[in-house]
């Protein structure tokens, strides 16, 4: 039985096994990010970190698979997350407007 | 043929290098810069698995456009020093057991990982900006005609969240004079 595992690049191969513990180191990084952080502008970077993880995932087993969907899933996922970066930045700037925040957990005030 | 492997390995050290910028800097400038490196390293690797077109989308919209906006917010809203909280200390220790743990049920997962055959093997045109236009004008038209509407709700949402309201000295100025105090101090009125 061959490995498929083994994707095409080229004139030689890559182990996709590879490429997906790259995209597992990646999101626990931006995992650990959101979670340590306390700037919320660093917490939304770390967010984008672990988007770029899961469009990496997209694109090897694209790849692997010889099938465009993953390809196609990845563009959704970048305008999806346009659409999250922007919306949070302006949320953030419009409460940078009236208080300063270098701490996330002084946001508090909606808890019940 | 090794040169795929050594291009892997310098991307991928980089993109963890970098990674472990994000996280680990005091600033949010540089966390910024170090997402930045990702996404270009990141890119490399696009390339790498014939996926030509989301590596220019990538290089172009992402590390482009969308860092910028987060770069701009940065210098808008000015250096901000991250200090030890006072509050919620116990979620450093809760936060990095819980990921372990998280981490521990991938890595098992990729560890039993089975791949299935490829779809087709011609694999002469993949990923080129035709396929791409192909896939997105005929059999996802409507998953790209609502990515579209995202885009435009996203986009209002934005200009009304952040349309003229009242900045902080304002809100310090209402406050001031609402309780009597009188007009803000001189050196407020320098800053501002």
């Amino acid at each position: 039985m061959p490995d498929y595992g083994q994707i095409q690049v080229g004139a030689g191969t890559l182990d996709a096994r590879l490429v997906l513990g790259l995209a597992f180191i990646l999101f626990l990084l931006g995992a650990v990010g959101v979670l340590i952080r306390r700037n919320p502008i660093v917490i939304l970077v770390c967010i984008e970190l672990m988007l770029n993880a899961a469009n990496l995932t997209l694109i090897t087993f694209a790849a692997q698979l010889h099938n465009l969907e993953g390809q196609l899933f990845t563009l959704m996922t970048m305008t999806v997350a346009a659409a999250e970066a922007v919306v949070g930045l302006a949320i953030l700037v419009d409460i940078f407007r009236v208080r300063d925040v270098d701490d996330i957990d002084e946001l508090s005030e909606l808890k019940g | 043929m090794i040169v795929p492997q050594i291009v892997f390995w310098v991307m991928a050290v980089i993109a963890v290098l970098a990674g472990f910028g994000v996280i680990a800097s005091h600033q949010a400038i540089r966390s910024v810069l170090s997402l930045v490196a990702v996404m270009l390293a990141l890119s490399v690797l696009f390339l790498l698995l014939s996926a030509q077109f989301v590596f220019a989308v990538q290089v172009i919209v992402y590390a482009g456009a969308v860092m910028v906006l987060f770069l701009f917010v940065v210098a808008l809203l000015g250096p901000m020093r991250e200090r030890a909280s006072r509050r919620l200390r116990f979620q450093w220790g809760l936060s990095v057991l819980v990921v372990a743990v998280f981490g521990g049920f991938i890595y098992a997962e990729l560890q039993g990982i089975g791949f299935r055959a490829p779809d087709k093997l011609d694999t002469t045109v993949f990923g080129t900006v035709q396929q791409i236009g192909m896939g997105l004008f005929t059999t996802y038209l409507y998953p790209f005609e609502l990515t579209s509407i995202l885009l435009l709700v996203a986009a209002v949402g934005a200009i009304y969240l952040s349309r003229g309201g009242r900045t902080a000295s304002e809100v310090r100025r209402q406050e001031d004079a609402e309780l009597g105090r009188g007009g803000p101090s001189q050196e407020e009125d320098e800053i501002a």
